[in-house]
């Protein structure tokens, strides 16, 4: 596995954030916005000049984006323990996902949609492929190579896709997980839905009003049983199932069709019933409608709902990177035996009554869910188990 | 500006600023609701109306929710316009 | 792989209702715009918020998504791009004021697959694949996995590009568009780099009954590489994987698109096809974009079920007649490479 997040650099880093509780929600130091001090944001901590210096990423058009990706992607290649043959074989797969592309470089976009001048060095950057399309030069890998974008849920299909490959013969190996970084476009465009909050975002609380964005990266690598024999495994993936609510463009409706149904199918792929599942790593943005749908969809499926948590109020949500992020939140959990609190919570929600952890704590756990929720009503739900 | 000189407008603008298909401003109804039945707009048009109010009236609502207590017909974005324009 | 049973399209030429694939129609300047229809099963207050993208999207899939199917698949690069220009002007002109959200949750790539969920309340699998050249090549894998895990279900499966002002001039400005005026076939005659933007949407109903079908997709494969050798190799393995010795090739059709400079990949390729198999192209009817795999899919369903392909679509004059196995070559911009095997169902 490979991460970089608000909350750290690396999976060490980040599990050691988790276990303590912390934030790395706050004003903006690197991403210039008008907002970047009135709202809060999930900040990788690194600039964008540092991260190319770090991973020697001196080629031209490498976006922001891309280089969260290169990192995460190439802390995940590194674990994984991939021979260079068993990397650039052609049953090797790259599945990623994003939202943002190179849409974070504002300036750059406009100049050269709008005008006829010379064209910046990211003209093929914009587009959510061009990421996936670097790693895979980058690395050389030669199997299928796709990228995912169905706004919040998009890593975690692509992780499901990717599992899917290896089940039915058409890779051996996928490599799995997604990415974005902060961008004016999506900042404006959640603000102008209104649903960013100005404070840091109170998942599942009574009066949460927003949620915060964030951005970063996240990969996993994905081997069929028969061989992992020697090496180390963090957990199994046992269920996934993608469903969509089909309610209204950017909210779900008040039953939580899609979450349940999501959460439901995942059960059905994993062979479980719902009160096997241990944990619940929610989506949980921390705004009025997700939370209330999400806690609703719960209880409709659970009776009384498992442990549960979210941890965007840690990272900010990060769109496109979320369903990966969190992928590697739940497999730590599973991994290591311990409950990482949902951070900023204080009342439950009165029409639903659940509370989430709020205490670290060690924890045996044999089953994990995870879900992300995403615009247009697209529900994703991951199982991981105890290897 | 006069008031029906001023819903003539509004009428205009609503129109155009939400892509109303096969609307007619002059169409619509001073008493229409907006919302659910009448014109049948929905919660991302509200935003947009409140867009409208500002970027046409300079008049700033910074609460999606309290938008939907002006924005009930015609008459009352009027009155509210009326009440609070500053451009 | 599996069947297509309904299949619809939205293109430069008359292929969605009445359809004419004889007498074509000529790019505008350097662009094949889309044939819009009247869009009559789009309730207007839903119409009047989308862009070209989702429209023509929409628009095709309309009858399909009417059937229920179990889920909804869609391959597009730049799906709603112009949505996303539109909100960026926003940004720039309002200096990050107060903006309309229309324009940024349409602009969104799976606008397309959510809307068409969202009007017919379809709450399946729901996705899109955006992976560039192969956005819709994936889509297809997708839907095939789909169908080996769920064998009686029925599956929307399509690809959808616009040519948006985005786009568009981020493509002229990396010199993929020709200077020279195109009114044609001469798309191919040109010997310049450069080659004519297209646009369209093409929808499919996906199962695996063969009964009534309109085709199969027999095989498909697809590959990262710049290197015309490999190509050619790979070519040689994919037909001799996917026909056994009785079975013929009849039609090679191919994405050439008139930029010199990707013309090794398609020569590599009809290097080494039997010369008893005809040889058509479809760019200078379709344009070239990330997602045109789809329109050249259906127009190969088209001439499976039709049994007829007309004159300009020949590279070199042919009298063929009977078809039953067409094998797509396409690549994007060269780097994004794939073999479509379509059949006689």
């Amino acid at each position: 596995m490979g991460i970089i997040s608000a909350v750290g650099n690396s999976v060490e880093a980040n599990r050691s954030s988790l276990m303590q509780g912390k934030s790395g929600v706050a004003k903006a130091e690197f991403l210039s916005t008008k907002y970047s001090s009135s709202l809060l944001f999930g900040e990788v901590k690194i600039s964008t000049q540092d991260l190319k210096e770090k991973l020697k990423a001196h080629e031209k058009g490498v976006t922001r984006t891309s280089l969260l990706a290169l990192h995460a992607l190439g802390e995940a290649i590194n674990d994984s323990k991939l021979t260079a043959s068993e990397l650039n074989s052609f049953d090797t797969a790259l599945i990623g996902a994003d939202t943002v592309g190179g849409m974070c470089l504002t300036d750059e976009l406009y100049h050269d949609a709008n005008t006829n001048e010379q064209g910046s060095e990211y003209l093929s950057s914009y587009d959510c492929g061009s990421v996936n399309m670097y790693l895979q030069s980058r690395y050389t890998i030669n199997g299928i190579i796709n990228t995912i974008n169905t706004a919040c849920s998009s890593s975690a299909n692509s992780i499901m896709y990717g599992a899917r490959l290896i089940h039915h013969g058409l890779a051996r190996r996928a490599i799995v997980g997604g990415c974005d970084s902060l961008a004016k476009f999506t900042i404006n465009g959640f603000n102008s839905l209104h649903i960013l909050s100005d404070e840091l975002c109170r998942p599942f609380d009574e009066n949460r009003k927003g949620l915060n964005l964030g951005e970063g990266a996240a990969f996993l690598v994905l081997e069929r049983e028969e061989d992992v024999a020697n090496k180390h495994v963090y957990a199994e993936l046992t269920g996934y199932c993608n469903s969509n609510d089909a309610f209204h463009p950017s909210s779900l409706s008040e039953n939580g069709d899609g979450p349940y149904l999501a959460m439901k199918g995942a059960l059905q792929i994993a062979d479980l019933s719902a009160e096997k599942i241990d944990f619940v790593n929610a989506h949980g943005t921390g705004t009025e409608n997700n939370d209330e749908v999400e806690s609703k969809a719960m209880v409709r499926l659970f009776g009384k709902p498992p442990l549960f948590a979210s941890s965007k109020a840690s990272t900010g949500h990060t769109l496109g990177a979320a369903g990966a992020i969190e992928a590697v939140f739940s497999i730590l959990s599973l991994a290591n035996g311990e409950v990482y609190p949902g951070i900023n919570f204080s009342n439950r929600i009165p029409t639903v009554g659940l509370t989430p952890v709020v205490n670290y704590s060690k924890k045996k756990l044999r089953h994990v869910m995870s879900n992300s929720f995403g615009f247009g009503g697209n529900c994703s739900s991951l199982i991981f188990s105890k290897a | 500006m006069e008031r029906e000189a001023l819903k003539a407008q509004l009428k205009k603008q609503i129109v155009e600023f939400l892509n109303l298909m096969q609307v007619k401003p002059e169409d619509i109804k001073d008493d229409e609701p907006l919302f659910g039945e009448g014109l049948g707009l929905d919660s991302i048009d509200s935003i947009e109306l409140i867009v409208l109010l500002n970027r046409e009236y300079g008049i700033d609502i910074k609460d999606p929710k309290e938008g939907r207590k002006v924005l009930i017909d015609v008459n009352t974005m009027v009155d509210y316009i009326e009440a609070h324009r500053t451009k | 792989m599996f069947y297509f049973h309904d299949i619809s399209c939205i293109s430069p030429q008359k292929t969605f209702s009445a359809i004419d694939i004889k007498n074509i129609n000529p790019p505008q300047g350097d662009k094949l715009l889309v044939v819009e229809p009247s869009y009559e099963g789009i309730p207007l207050s839903i119409l009047r918020r989308m862009g070209k993208a989702v429209r023509i999207g929409v628009g095709a899939a309309l009858k399909i998504a009417k059937q229920n199917p179990d889920g909804i698949i869609i391959g597009t690069a730049n799906g709603g791009m112009e949505d996303c220009i539109k909100f960026l002007n926003q940004i720039i002109e309002y200096n990050e004021g107060m903006l309309t959200p229309t324009n940024f949750v349409q602009s969104t790539t799976n606008a397309v697959a959510a809307q068409i969920g969202l009007m017919n309340a379809n709450k399946g699998y729901n996705c899109t694949h955006v992976h560039r050249g192969l956005a819709f090549e994936n889509a297809m894998l997708d839907v095939d996995m789909l169908l080996k895990e769920n064998p009686s279900y029925n599956y929307l499966l399509g690809g959808v590009d616009e040519i948006s002002a985005y786009n568009y001039n981020i493509e002229l400005l990396g010199d993929w568009y020709k200077k020279e005026k195109i009114t044609g076939t001469d798309l191919y005659e040109q010997h310049s780099i450069g080659t004519i933007a297209g646009e369209g949407a093409a929808m499919f109903l996906a199962n695996n009954i063969e009964a009534g079908a309109t085709a199969k997709l027999q095989a498909l494969t697809m590959f990262h590489s710049d290197n015309e050798k490999l190509i050619a190799a790979e070519l040689e393995k994919f037909v001799a994987e996917n026909f056994n010795e009785e079975e013929k090739l009849d039609l090679f059709f191919s994405g050439e698109n008139g930029d010199s400079r990707l013309q090794k990949y398609y020569d590599a390729c009809e290097n080494i096809i039997s010369n008893e198999t005809a040889i058509a192209h479809f760019k200078h009817v379709t344009g070239e974009y990330a997602s045109v795999s789809s329109v050249a899919v259906w127009l190969a369903c088209y001439i499976l079920q039709e049994q007829t392909l007309p004159k300009h679509f020949f590279k070199y004059p042919s009298e063929k007649k009977d078809f039953r196995k067409i094998l797509i070559y396409n690549n994007y911009k060269g780097a994004q490479h794939s073999f479509i095997l379509v059949s006689k169902a």
